[in-house]
């Protein structure tokens, strides 16, 4: 009968302890600050790829053009939410979306290059 | 912006400045058939208005274009071959125009002093017409460079751009 109690203490332990182990801490977020989030868009062979991308609010897009050809990254709505400048070869091109919503872009220089980033 | 309609990457106002230009080229070199034919009057009237019509399509269409695309690329990216060809097709273009238009002061009007007035007119003609052609094949070369590298090799950038 002891023995059999101490065995049940010494599996209590070693659950209590995996447990520990595993679980994520609760206040993560206070002791790490939380990373600002990225993404890429190649821009490349005429196309933007992702042609969609879909982002958390607050990430940072960063375009760069691996095209042998200027290109512009410049958004489709009226105000435009964003709109580089000629991009040349290996130039990037950064934009912040602080709120959540769907962004069509274009490039104003060859207009049948189309993509969207979609914030969520 | 809508986009063009000649099957490249260009827009819509691109591929209509390339047909009208080639168009002018074309009218240049009746009008200078014309002139050769003795009709000067019908030679007059086609070189002016096709002198005039290219400068409305350079100042609506070819001007805010370049200012917005190349002009802050120049002179740190003139080693490029888009930005070099824009760049010349622009200067040559400009005073081929120029010439054009001193040419129909000189000819059509009677605005210019005595002395600042041609006095070969054939050798001023043929060096526009000449120069004229010069600066639309540069021009052809641009559009290519531009909206097309892949014209004479493959479609497959523009379809893979398509959505």
């Amino acid at each position: 009968m002891r023995r059999s109690v101490s065995f049940a203490f010494f599996l209590a332990a070693v659950v209590l302890g995996a447990s520990a182990l595993t679980a994520p801490p609760r206040n993560a977020a206070a002791v790490a600050p939380q990373k600002a989030e990225s993404a890429e868009v190649k821009i490349d062979n005429f196309s933007f790829g992702p042609s969609t991308l879909t982002v958390a609010v607050g990430t940072t897009v960063t375009w760069t053009n691996r095209d042998d050809i200027p290109h512009t990254v410049a958004s489709s709505d009226d105000p435009k939410a964003f709109k580089s400048k000629v991009l040349d070869t290996d130039e990037k091109f950064s934009f912040t979306f602080t709120k959540a919503g769907t962004y069509p872009y274009f490039c104003s220089i060859h207009p049948k290059m189309t993509a969207k980033v979609v914030v969520e | 912006m809508r986009e063009g309609f000649l099957g490249t990457a260009a827009p819509l106002a691109a591929d209509v400045v390339l047909l009208l230009e080639i168009g002018m080229g074309v009218g240049l070199l009746i009008g200078a058939w014309l002139a050769r034919r003795k009709r000067f009057r019908q030679h007059a009237w086609c070189q002016s208005a096709i002198v005039l019509l290219n400068l409305a399509v350079i100042l609506v269409a070819m001007t805010p274009s370049f200012r917005s695309q190349v002009l802050p690329r120049i002179p740190a990216k003139l080693g490029r071959p888009y930005f070099a060809l824009a760049t010349v097709h622009a200067g040559l273009g400009t005073i081929t125009e120029l010439a054009g238009l001193y040419i129909l002061l000189c000819a059509g009007t009677r605005l210019l002093p005595e002395k600042l007035r041609l006095t070969q007119y054939k050798a001023w003609m043929r060096g526009v017409l000449v120069f004229w052609w010069l600066v639309l094949l540069l021009g052809f070369a641009t559009y290519v460079r531009w909206y097309a590298p892949n014209w004479f090799a493959n479609q497959r950038g523009f379809d893979s751009g398509r959505r």
